[in-house]
């Protein structure tokens, strides 16, 4: 059973009490006749050979709240698309596959590219954000709820707590993050752990009282890559697409709406996803990228926000950042004996020295080109650009779905 | 029998009375004015300038010659009447162009203080002339807005969509922003001419929201003075709401585009200095057909659909298909829905969705249905009551202020 | 016997010179098609060079013409599209020149109408696209107006004016096309004056209990309003 504490600026929303699930989905079904969810599930081929995926998809036929699922299917040949296609075929409500790969999908990001409007490189922000554009084409669905198809531990409670608040009208919320323990004989989550947290409170210590920083540090689990938002939020917010996402998804919604309409939701008692390596010695490589592109986001974000951002500024954040992860790592190390888990220390101070070397090179790379910004831009401003994009690519997806 | 002069060159304070064939009432108001003038600013050269639009019915001839008692007003001694002027005004036949006139004499004449009134009020007071001028000669205001003791029924159109949206947008509280008789300085007359909007809805019942809006928006000095009740002559019921409603709104809409810098960085709203002494007054009844106007709410449902499913969305679209199936006392337009509904036309607006007069014109069932809604609400309330209600739906065009920035923001800046 | 020769080989020897005289002339054709395929592949790519230094696909973009193609399915780039039209225009364009040296009298007469036909091919276009739009903008102004003043079948009015409007349109560009112009006029007024009389009868036959009922119910409306006290509500 967890707390009842609430962190600002945010609503918190606790797992209390038992579980019901037949409760919140009868709820869920009400509200969803006033404000239909679209789920977006950005997924590369490969997930598909996956066991995870089977998973989520027993589980998404039960559902009976879910108005349409939009699915960008990554890195698929024509043949796969259908392969791809068939097997989604079991879900009884609307199914839509997005071919990334397809001459169609391509055709758009070329207009996209040519009018000045680069969607960015292939990844999962822009096939989020290529998914949500055919959300607000198709305009049935008034809330878009997204999460990963790898998801080994996956339940149609995740689901529907996470919809919830921004499904219930009583309840004034735009954007709902999901958070969750990630345990299994370890903790995992490092980047979360050892990096966003100790990183943040070093921010904090440096810059003083923050309004982002401290919206940033008020979730619990910032790098959750499950969230719900209403689709006007699809509309106004720009998408990072390299692997900034999830921060740069945040800083999005900071800019834009206010944060008590803002909320993180407890959606599984444990949560359990496909591990990337950590590899400190080629920066491009798996999780170390991540963290490069987390690092930067933040800074863009803290100098748009008007804080000076120097070479000693940053040698001092090191500084901090260090210091700070070291006594987190203490904490982290007796809550795990608390409870019976494997710590590695060795391994923990190791992620630490590649986290503190990911945010060196962010620091170079941002003081290189501060301006840099891999912000695909907002649908307001895509459909106004060029009219008619949105009918397109809702016409595009149609077509690729029929054949 | 009082002479007519038409060569005054300068004044301290002009009055202007807009007039169409208006001979039933003008007399009234001039007697009035004229009133004011002598008994709260003897000493002030003043003339009155009546803009008028081609009357056939003697009207410019009724302001030369009204007269009144001096005895009356507790004048102890005769004071020369003030000047009067009686001309035509160019342009698009209506209030706005006949203020243009008004506001170039203002300007020819350099006068300090200025204000308007409208040549059907039977309400008028020399008080009136007091309470619109010496907020500008005494206290150094720009603008005074009226501020009137209405029915609760009276004034849908300021109080669900003019006075939330400027309140929300402007962060100036000014009750009653489309008045009809306001008071302004000299400085604001000539400022008023610079702009160039003679040939659009500003000048006809456009004019009294965009003085207001320009005025709070290049920060003038503003404040609202309490007048009482206002009472015309009835005005011409063939006179067609949806056109009143697009001259209106379109004027919003085009000063929101214009001001988009100004209003975009502004949270909350406080209240305007107030001037005036207020008090109660009885109203006359208000008849109101609630059937009517739910019933072409729910053919708007129904026939105009596609238009509103464009424009708002299927979320507030399925919304309002289900308060349409509501029936009786039951029916409620909840004020959250109306504000999205009012932010999403600016931004269509804003955005050439449709053609701006077909769009301003859709929006007529969904006001009718909104306007219903209130006066079912309120029919129990007073009107502190139904000044609660107003001031809530306020709050909720402030809270979802943020809806209308992002989504009125383009190159994704 | 030579007389017998001459007439068997008479034929024969006609037939030859009919040939040798036509053998230029089909010689002319094949050349001028050979020509007119590499003038429109050359002009094809002359013009994809131009078009993409004066960003042709960005403007197709923005004023949305982008979007009416891709509405066919089609999912080239705009210019590609255009210069394959032009290509094919010029290639069509060169047949019919080429027939021409044939000079065969009806070949020619019916090249000459095909080029007397383009433009008012184009104008027929025109008629369509305009028209199709005005009586969207028209029906739009009709329903809005009949939904404001209460009027319960505003959807069918509206509906019925776009179909006047289209009928209208539709003759207009047949009459351009000179296609049947007779039945054409014929068969519009026809259609048009039974939709009008249709109308009329609905409304003024039908509508006659309707307008009774609408009267009295004025009446109803008018003893209760002098009974009732009050003026009418103020919106502004």
């Amino acid at each position: 059973m967890s707390d009842f504490h609430q962190t600002d600026p945010i609503i918190t929303l606790h797992r209390l009490g038992r579980a019901g699930l037949e409760r919140i989905e009868s709820e869920m079904v009400e509200f969803s006749k006033q404000r239909p969810i679209a789920l977006v599930l950005p997924a590369l081929y490969t997930e598909f050979q996956g066991e995870a995926i089977k998973g989520i998809i027993e589980e998404l036929k039960k559902v009976k709240y879910i108005r349409e699922i939009v699915l960008t299917l990554g890195r698929a040949k024509e043949e796969e698309f259908k392969k791809v296609k068939e097997f989604m075929s079991q879900i009884p409500y609307e199914v839509k596959i997005i071919h990334n790969e397809g001459k169609r999908i391509q055709e758009i990001y070329a207009t996209l590219d040519r009018n000045g409007l680069w969607a960015g490189e292939d990844g999962k922000g822009r096939s989020a954000w290529i998914a949500y554009g055919y959300v607000l084409a198709n305009g049935v669905s008034d809330a878009i709820a997204l999460h990963d198809c790898d998801i080994v531990t996956y339940n149609r409670e995740m689901l529907a707590r996470l919809c919830y608040p921004v499904a219930n009208p009583n309840i004034d919320v735009v954007f709902c993050k999901g958070f969750y323990s990630r345990i299994t004989d370890r903790m995992h989550g490092r980047v979360t752990r050892l990096l966003m947290t100790p990183l943040l409170r070093a921010l904090q210590k440096l810059v003083g009282p923050n309004p982002f920083l401290l919206f940033l540090d008020s979730f619990r689990y910032p790098l959750a890559g499950e969230f719900c938002m209403i689709a006007d939020v699809a509309r106004t917010n720009r998408i990072p697409w390299d692997w900034g996402l999830e921060v740069g998804v945040l800083a999005e919604v900071f800019r834009n709406y206010s944060p008590r309409r803002v909320c993180q939701v407890d959606i599984a008692d444990n949560y359990e996803h496909k591990h990337q390596p950590l590899s400190a010695e080629d920066v491009q490589k798996g999780l170390m990228r991540m963290c490069v592109d987390i690092c930067k986001s933040i800074f863009r974000t803290l100098a748009a926000e008007g804080i000076v951002l120097s070479d000693s500024f940053f040698k001092s954040l090191q500084v901090a950042y260090i210091r700070l992860a070291e006594d987190t790592m203490v904490k982290y190390e007796a809550d795990a004996a608390i409870n019976g888990l494997l710590f590695d220390r060795h391994e923990e101070a190791g992620a630490v020295e590649a986290f503190a070397s990911a945010i060196q090179k962010a620091a170079e790379a941002f003081m290189e080109g501060p301006m840099v910004s891999p912000l695909i831009p907002n649908w307001n401003r895509v459909t106004s650009a060029i009219p008619g994009i949105l009918d397109m690519l809702k016409k595009a997806v149609d077509e690729d779905n029929r054949s | 029998m009082l002479e007519m002069t038409e060569h005054v060159d300068k004044a301290d304070i002009l009055i202007g009375i807009a007039s169409f064939n208006n001979a039933r009432t003008i007399g009234h108001v001039v007697k009035a004015v004229d009133a004011g003038l002598m008994k709260y600013f003897p000493d002030r050269k003043a003339v009155i300038v009546n803009s008028d639009g081609g009357s056939t019915d003697g009207t410019p001839d009724i302001v030369r010659t009204a007269t009144h008692d001096h005895a009356a007003i507790f004048l102890s001694h005769p004071v020369y009447p003030a000047h009067r002027i009686s001309i035509p005004y160019n342009g698009i036949p209506g209030k706005g162009s006949a203020f243009r006139a008004i506001f170039q004499k203002a300007v020819e004449m350099g006068a300090e203080a200025c204000c308007v009134v409208d040549a059907d009020l039977r309400s008028i007071t020399p008080e009136w002339i007091e309470l619109l001028l010496s907020p500008i000669m005494k206290e150094g205001f720009d603008f005074v807005a009226p501020f009137y003791s209405r029915h609760k029924y009276d004034g849908t159109i300021t109080n669900s969509i003019v006075y939330p949206m400027t309140q929300a947008l402007y962060g100036k509280r000014i009750r009653q922003p489309i008045g009809g008789e306001f008071g302004f300085s000299g400085k604001l007359a000539a400022f008023y001419l610079t702009q160039n909007v003679w040939e659009s809805h500003v000048a006809r019942f456009g004019i009294d929201i965009w003085m207001t809006t320009e005025a709070i928006a290049n920060d003038f000095k503003v404040c609202q003075t309490f007048l009482g009740a206002k009472i015309h002559d009835p005005r011409d019921p063939g006179a067609d709401l949806s056109d009143m409603l697009v001259q209106v709104v379109v004027t919003l809409f085009n000063l929101t585009e214009k001001h988009y810098e100004k209003w975009k960085g502004i949270k909350g709203s406080m209240d305007v200095p107030a001037f005036g002494f207020r008090y109660h007054v009885g109203l006359e009844p208000v008849r109101v057909n609630i059937e009517r106007m739910l019933g072409i709410f729910r053919t708007g449902i129904r026939d105009l659909g596609p238009i509103w499913l464009k424009i708002l969305g299927s979320g507030d679209f399925g919304e309002i298909e289900a308060i349409g199936k509501l029936s009786g006392k039951a029916f409620r337009f909840p004020p959250k829905l109306w504000t999205g509904i009012l932010y999403d036309y600016a931004i269509a607006y804003h955005k050439r969705l449709i053609s701006s007069e077909h769009l301003i014109k859709s929006l007529l069932p969904l006001y009718l249905g909104k306007t219903a809604s209130f006066i079912m609400e309120v029919e129990d309330m007073d009107n502190e009551g139904a000044e609660a209600e107003i001031e809530r739906l306020c709050m909720e065009f402030g809270e979802k202020k943020e809806y209308l920035v992002n989504n009125w923001r383009e190159g994704g800046a | 016997m030579e007389g017998f020769v001459d007439v068997m080989f008479q034929p024969l020897e006609d037939f030859w010179r009919g040939f040798i005289s036509f053998v230029p002339n089909l010689l002319v054709m094949i050349f001028i098609f050979i020509l007119g395929f590499l003038f429109a592949w050359v002009i094809g790519i002359l013009l994809k060079r131009v078009l993409a230094v004066v960003k042709f696909d960005i403007w197709c973009d923005r004023v949305g013409l982008t979007a009416l193609i891709r509405k066919g399915d089609v999912w080239a780039k705009p210019s590609e599209v255009f210069v394959r039209i032009l290509y094919w225009f010029l290639v069509i364009l060169f047949i019919m020149i080429g027939l021409t040296a044939l000079q065969l009298p009806t070949i020619d007469n019916l090249i000459s109408q095909f080029f007397v036909y383009i433009p008012r091919a184009f104008s027929a276009l025109l008629i369509l696209i305009a028209g199709y739009l005005f009586a969207g903008f028209l029906s739009r102004a009709v329903l809005i107006a009949a939904v404001n003043s209460g009027y319960h079948y505003a959807k069918i009015l509206a509906e019925a004016v776009r179909l006047l409007l289209v009928v209208l349109i539709l003759a207009m560009a047949l009459e351009q096309l000179q296609i049947a112009p007779g039945i054409v006029v014929a068969a519009f007024s026809l259609l048009f004056g039974g939709i009008v009389l249709a109308l009329a009868i609905a409304f003024g036959v039908g509508g006659i209990d309707a307008a009774k009922r609408i009267i009295e119910k004025g009446g109803e409306e008018k003893k209760e309003e002098t009974g009732e006290k009050g003026r009418d509500i103020e919106h502004l």
